[in-house]
């Protein structure tokens, strides 16, 4: 408890340090509680994500950095490994390939990494893998982009 | 190593010519029979008591050896295909299989450990993987040439778990340039031995990197609990990562068996004495073959709460059977280590099989093919139909659970027999007690027979319905082989307590101990033929069904009409052939050896 809690702290002020630096993720962590933290991270430009902004809550176990903290989306978004009910994400390091080397931040790149490289093998997401994996990368893309303008960009106007 | 290869060689082929010894009982004089048994016609398990006539000499020597006998086969059948070994027999392998590779490849013993581990505990296929490439082989393992240059040129660096800054020479790292303070080491370590066998294949934190986590560096950081638990794992990933040793199933018993792979019978007894089958560790269960075994041990559970929880939640991993509940994410899975398959939770089917090819990932298409021509379908309505032929299932299962509880009973009163009456019975009788062996092997006779008709009601169950002929045979040579068991213990049993009980020694003890035996010999003989009979599938029904159809019905009917062999046969035919040098003769009907005096059988009352 004590080992997690000083971990975050670490972090927490290698956050507001390189704030300036990663302008694409900005992790805030909640007011009352160390273990919870909210990321917005920008997608990755040339996909159909760029423009939006995605909301990331985390929830950090005790045994952090030996866990991993729980991801997900709260912003809705159109991607073969993001469950489109839950938020729910699939990807390695949030489970079995997870290191304690990690940081809250690099998940965020991971993550980001991960719209850009979507796994449509492993997906959470069927409709959204179909597309993808029976070559229709532009039905894909046009589906990803309506959900980036409808939920991950501020209203125009 | 290519010449302990040989040698392994040579002896599987010893193994082999062993057992058929074995099959055919291990005895000469049992051997002469079977082999004319077998020449002359498989058909002969009702007959093998009386029809050869040329086998009496042969039976009589049989009996009058027994008691010598006894000991080889015992001790000769705990040789056979078949190692036990200890808890210290496995480490001292384990050692030595690291000093080997340690020295033939000049590499810390860890790094040994780690490689040998890696390829499942084979010297050979580390030989080979290492001397074809050992650049691939150390990368794939996390075994680095030289351990990299440290960046000690600072006084301080950080650790990159807890980023707390700290001296250089109290920072530790695998065989790499990743330093990480020894709290931070001591829980990574802890939360992956706690994680289970996993930890074996233990890495650097740095997800970049692959250097190996070795034995030393557990020793050196892990308490005392959590080394113990490695070791287990170690030990344990010796066994169960080999191909050829399996751990004993028997609570409580730490011993393993290394079986001979391809050496016929998969029948072991542990050290413990608990026999079981090799192949698929169930207990011993000829002769009925694991898979009918599998199918029956799980319909015996199938009717708990549990096996319907486990049906309704959880599929087996396709590889290592394990049974796994789904509880989020996509269909590919991963098997927990060591087992780590990956496969499609939809069809159980080999995830590196699925792609383009195959259709799709998520919505399986072998599955939804698979599903439209009603395989799963079917799978479903077998599973209901059991259901609804639950009577039938219960007529067989509680005779196996009966002949199980006897068998238990038996084991009981065997032990019974051997640490309190075989003293006493030795005082009472005036008899050494190495005379009295043959009442301890009836005893083990019975034991194994209950064993084997408790599993030929498992068979009786799956034998298909539309084989009336061999069916019928079926029932017959169960019925008789339960006559037989019967009054084998009957004598063990009952008879026994006479001369337990009685004041001195009794006069006709001779005539018990000849009785005893041949009953013993008998029973032994017809239950290993009943063994053969069904584990060849009652062949020779098949190819004898026309011309037999009439003759085996007529059997089946009149032994059920005389309610079993023994019970006041009407057949009066008198062989004078039977006869041996000192006028004993042999039995028409049994092959009982009788002394001259008597002119009905001992053992089935049937007349000279």
């Amino acid at each position: 408890m004590q080992a997690s809690r000083a971990r975050l702290f670490k972090e927490y002020k290698e956050v507001q340090r390189e704030k300036v630096a990663d302008p694409d993720i900005q992790l805030v962590c909640d007011d009352s509680n160390i273990f919870k933290w909210t990321a917005l991270i920008k997608g990755p430009s040339e996909t159909p994500y760029d423009g939006g902004v995605f909301q990331l809550a985390f929830s950090v176990p005790e045994q952090y950095p030996l866990q991993p903290p729980q991801v997900r989306f709260l912003t809705k978004i159109f991607h073969p490994n993001v469950h489109f009910k839950t938020g729910e994400i699939c990807l390695d390091i949030l489970k079995n390939a997870w290191s304690p080397a990690w940081t809250l931040q690099s998940v965020c790149r991971a993550i980001i990494a991960l719209m850009a490289h979507p796994e449509p093998d492993s997906p959470l997401n069927c409709d959204s893998g179909n597309l993808l994996r029976s070559g229709d990368i532009r039905g894909y893309q046009s589906m990803a982009r309506m959900y980036t303008r409808l939920a991950a960009m501020p209203k125009k106007g | 190593m290519e010449s302990e290869d040989d040698m392994h060689d040579a002896n599987e082929v010893a193994s082999v010519e062993e057992e058929d010894d074995y099959y055919s009982g291990g005895e000469e004089e049992e051997e002469d029979m079977d082999e004319e048994g077998g020449a002359e016609d498989d058909y002969d398990y009702s007959y093998d008591y009386g029809d050869e006539e040329d086998d009496d000499t042969g039976d009589y020597d049989f009996i009058a050896n027994y008691s010598d006998d006894g000991d080889d086969v015992l001790a000769s059948r705990s040789q056979k295909n078949y190692t036990i070994l200890k808890e210290e027999d496995i480490q001292q392998r384990q050692e030595e299989d690291i000093t080997k590779i340690s020295t033939v490849l000049s590499i810390p013993r860890e790094a040994a450990c780690i490689l040998l581990r890696r390829y499942n505990w084979s010297v050979n296929n580390v030989h080979e993987e290492w001397f074809a490439d050992e650049e691939r082989v150390r990368k794939a393992v996390g075994i680095l040439e030289k351990p990299l240059v440290k960046t000690t040129n600072f006084k301080e660096a950080t650790c990159l778990i807890c980023f707390e800054n700290y001296p250089c020479d109290s920072l530790r790292s695998a065989a790499c340039a990743h330093l990480f303070c020894d709290a931070c080491w001591k829980a990574y370590i802890s939360t992956s031995i706690n994680d289970g066998p996993g930890c074996l294949m233990l890495r650097c934190p740095d997800p970049s990197c692959g250097a190996a986590v070795g034995h030393d560096m557990i020793n050196k950081l892990a308490p005392e609990e959590d080394k113990e638990k490695y070791r287990r794992y170690l030990l344990r990933s010796y066994v169960e990562d080999s191909r050829k040793i399996k751990w004993c199933p028997a609570p409580g018993c730490d011993s393993a068996v290394e079986y001979v792979v391809g050496s016929g019978s998969y029948d072991v007894t542990c050290s413990c004495l608990y026999s079981f089958c090799w192949n698929c560790t169930e207990e011993a269960h000829r002769p009925v073959d694991c898979e009918t075994v599998a199918k029956w041990v799980l319909k015996n559970s199938a009717e708990s709460e549990n096996m319907n929880w486990i049906l309704a939640n959880s599929k087996p991993c396709p590889k290592c059977k394990r049974p796994i509940e789904k509880n989020q994410g996509c269909m590919h899975m991963t098997c927990t280590p060591p087992c780590k398959f990956e496969f499609c939770w939809l069809c159980l089917g080999s995830w590196s099989d699925h792609g383009e090819r195959t259709g799709g990932f998520y919505a399986c298409n072998r599955y939804e093919a698979a599903k439209q021509e009603g395989v799963y379908d079917e799978a479903e309505r077998r599973r209901e139909m059991a259901k609804n032929s639950l009577e039938r299932y219960t007529h067989y299962y509680e005779r196996w659970a009966s002949n199980q509880s006897s068998r238990q009973k038996a084991l009981a009163d065997l032990h019974q027999m051997q640490s309190i009456h075989l003293e006493k019975l030795s005082e009472v009788q005036s008899q050494p007690e190495s005379q009295l062996k043959f009442i301890i092997e009836a005893w083990q006779q019975i034991v194994e027979c209950r064993r084997v008709l408790k599993w030929t009601y498992a068979y009786g169950y799956y034998l298909p319905e539309h084989e009336h002929t061999k069916k019928q045979f079926f029932e017959y040579l169960q019925g008789e082989a339960e006559a037989g068991l019967e009054r084998l213990h009957q004598c063990a049993e009952k008879e026994l307590m006479n001369y337990l009980n009685s004041d001195g020694p009794s006069k006709d003890f001779n005539d018990f101990r000849t009785k005893l035996a041949g009953l013993t010999s008998v029973t032994r003989n017809y239950f290993e033929n009943l063994v053969r009979a069904l584990e060849n599938g009652l062949s020779d029904v098949d190819s004898q069904a026309v011309c037999n159809k009439m003759s085996s019905k007529n059997v089946a009917g009149s032994s059920k009409a005389k309610g079993g062999r023994g019970k006041g046969s009407s057949k009066t035919s008198t062989s004078v052939r039977n006869t041996d040098d000192s006028g004993n003769w042999a039995c028409d009907q049994c092959t009982y050896v009788n002394v001259r005096s008597v002119s009905t059988c001992h053992m089935c009352h049937h007349r000279r």
